[in-house]
């Protein structure tokens, strides 16, 4: 009997109202920094969020509106803020509720970037973390302590591409009234929504999968307004009165928003890590066309891990839709349209012959980036994840010869022909 | 804040202000399986103008104890204790939906205590189709998906707003779903159930508006007719772009209109 728009739809026009003046009928980019009010009524009206609107665009534009909600659409969420960059996005999401004492508990297998963020940035401020092996439920559950106020971690592990077990985590997190928020990124809302299994938040680098083309640096933060902040006193950034805004308590006030609000009233206020109405646009532009890219990544996917499994110079090829994966079951259960476009292996000959290897391929590219329409390589070990310890590689599970590949959307028998040309030069090298 | 009504704890947001009985007061009453957050951008707006605020959660929904009360009757009783128990004087009602037949109710039975009453997206009665009523009793799931289908208009359905960021039919559904699923069925049997209507609305004595959405579903053009036809002199406003959900679809349209009756009605001191 009930009736919404399906993703196709949101995809497109999520978020917009057509120019009323000119009747544009792409999203404009309002590419300038302030706006002039009505009278001051409204301008006051603004600054104490008793209504919407525009004051600034480190804190909001009408360009980056369309895209933070055209991707709450997309996610199932109450609220999104877009960032300057994923980065941005996990670093205004922890600190919109963690402050001096508090403890993160977060998977061992995510974004170099993440983990040095809380091994290395945020103990600084006194936020500490504990990681878990995201396989090993009850080292999750193990690693809560009376301090803890946040788990997190990525749905498809990267490297590694282990699966989070998003039920059993969320429920963890219900058990202790600790949010979950989960990096998305390398899913999408496409391949799987986050919140409809129980988590409270997503991360988003919207650089990826969701831009796909890999012209704008983004980041969002989505606000599943499910997590139910007055049901205990330990999140006071969100329940207390804050200051700034004439002791505004958040959670009465904005209810389902009030994570959101928190980042949009402090950290882009506060800190400043905007997304340009530029990067907007270009992102918009990718997201309008996701699921029809995301099949085709899957598609590509596909048949790149048949090619990989059979080829002589492959020694090891791990993705989760393989039946040996570990996270095979997970997989299905979450991401039945396919668990995403990153593969990793491994190429005889070990280190040389994977730098020979990605030294001798001319249609994929060598760079440190994922999600892109075109096709990537790289060595994590020496780049991505060169900043994190022996033990910390071993735990995200990459090893010396792993390559890893963002599969992109190009024919794909121009994409095997390429890899062929590069796995000569690497069965060469490993013969002389 | 909380305070008690008969030994029973109520919750209400006050706009970001201390409650105050010695000015104007607007009471905010949501509708079916709705709670205080539905109110959030019309009441802080209030409450920053030398008006005190009030958005309390009926019984049994979101932080007010239950259990929820079973009709329309019981729940204008219930406003009257609210409005004794915190001595309030110089009374404003904004209603939505549901939360417009409480008021209608209560108008007629204390028509002494009231300065002006604000009627959105209502008629005089709110049939509730039998597929509704048998989703909120046995699938409150499926009873939150109608009620924001319905409920919100093509601008809602697209995630429009004038929030930025924020899809306030997102926050509708997430409103509606966290409330207790007893809530919801309790109101809808309480509209269903509702037949004093026609006579409440005779007997209101206060300046009443009524806005009516262009594009609702729920309280479609004949039934907000008739409830005009029977009010005592109304002043009528029309959004018509809206749906059910006016005052998340539109609330800027939506508190201009406010403030311009209640200002009037029931002014407050250098407001």
């Amino acid at each position: 009997m009930s009736e919404f728009l399906k993703f196709d739809t949101l995809s497109l026009h999520a978020g917009q109202t057509v120019d009323p003046v000119y009747g544009a009928r792409a999203a404009p980019i309002y590419q300038t920094t302030s706006y002039v009010f009505p009278d001051t009524d409204t301008a006051s009206s603004i600054f104490n969020l008793e209504r919407g609107g525009h004051a600034y665009s480190r804190i909001t534009n009408p360009t980056v509106g369309v895209l933070e909600q055209r991707i709450a659409a997309l996610e199932g969420g109450s609220a999104a803020v877009c960032t300057a960059s994923g980065m941005a996005a996990t670093f205004c999401a922890i600190t919109a509720i963690l402050g001096q004492g508090d403890h993160i508990v977060a998977s061992t297998q995510m974004y170099g970037g993440n983990i040095s963020l809380m091994k290395n940035t945020l103990p600084r401020f006194g936020i500490t973390t504990t990681f878990f092996d995201p396989t090993d439920i009850d080292a999750c559950r193990n690693a809560i302590r009376d301090n803890t106020r946040l788990i997190y971690g990525e749905l498809i592990g990267n490297p590694g591409l282990d699966i989070l077990d998003l039920e059993a985590i969320a429920n963890i997190g219900a058990e202790h009234h600790i949010p979950f928020m989960v990096d998305a990124t390398f899913n999408t809302p496409y391949l799987c929504r986050c919140l409809d299994y129980g988590a409270n938040m997503t991360i988003h680098s919207v650089t990826k999968w969701m831009g796909g083309h890999g012209n704008a640096i983004g980041g969002v933060v989505v606000d599943g307004g499910n997590f139910d902040w007055g049901a205990s006193d330990k999140y006071p950034t969100i329940t207390a009165p804050y200051a700034p805004f004439s002791g505004i308590n958040l959670w009465e006030e904005f209810g389902p928003s009030a994570f959101a609000t928190r980042i949009r009233a402090e950290a882009m206020r506060d800190i400043g890590p905007s997304m340009s109405p530029m990067n907007a646009f270009l992102l918009l532009q990718g997201i309008e066309t996701l699921s029809l890219r995301m099949d085709r990544h899957m598609s590509n996917t596909a048949a790149m891990l048949e090619f990989l499994q059979n080829h002589e110079q492959v020694s090891w090829v791990n993705h989760p839709n393989l039946p040996g994966h570990r996270s095979h079951r997970l997989a299905q259960k979450y991401l039945p349209k396919g668990a995403g476009s990153i593969i990793s292996f491994g190429v005889k000959g070990g280190r040389d012959a994977g730098k020979a290897f990605i030294e001798n391929v001319e249609l994929a590219s060598h760079l440190a980036n994922v999600g892109d329409a075109k096709t990537l390589v790289i060595h994590p070990a020496t780049t991505t994840h060169s900043r994190i310890d022996a033990g910390a590689l071993q735990a995200a599970g990459i090893t010396e010869d792993m390559v890893r590949l963002s599969v992109g959307l190009e024919d794909i028998a121009d994409i095997k022909a390429d890899f062929e040309t590069g796995f000569r030069a690497a069965a060469r090298l490993a013969k002389g | 804040m909380y305070f008690d009504v008969k030994g029973k704890r109520v919750f209400a947001t006050t706009g970001g202000k201390p409650f105050d009985n010695s000015k104007p007061v607007v009471i905010f009453l949501a509708g079916s399986g709705g709670d205080h957050t539905f109110w959030g951008l019309h009441a802080r707006f209030f409450a920053f103008r030398k008006y005190s605020v009030l958005c309390p959660d009926a019984p049994g929904h979101t932080h007010s104890a239950g259990p929820a009360l079973g009709s329309i009757e019981a729940l204008a009783d219930w406003l009257n204790e609210v409005v004794t128990a915190l001595d309030i004087k110089d009374l404003s009602i904004v209603a939505h939906s549901q939360g417009c037949l409480v008021a209608l109710e209560y108008a007629s039975r204390f028509p002494h205590k009231l300065r002006s009453m604000s009627l959105i997206t209502s008629g005089l009665a709110t049939p509730v189709n039998d597929y509704l009523l048998k989703a909120a009793n046995d699938n409150p799931a499926a009873a939150v998906d109608m009620m924001i289908s319905w409920g919100f208009g093509p601008a809602g359905h697209l995630h429009q707003g004038p929030i930025p960021g924020n899809s306030m039919a997102r926050v509708g559904y997430t409103t509606m779903w966290r409330n207790s699923p007893r809530a919801l069925a309790a109101d809808l049997h309480a509209c269903n159930d509702y037949r004093n209507g026609k006579a409440a609305a005779a007997a209101v004595q206060c300046p009443v508006q009524v806005i009516i959405a262009g594009k609702d579903r729920m309280a479609p053009a004949k039934a907000t007719a008739t409830l005009v036809e029977h009010l005592p002199d109304p002043v009528v406003a029309r959004i018509s772009e809206s749906g059910h959900m006016l005052p998340l679809e539109v609330p800027d349209q939506c508190r201009t209109l406010l403030k311009d009756f209640i200002f009037l009605h029931n002014p407050a001191s250098q407001a």
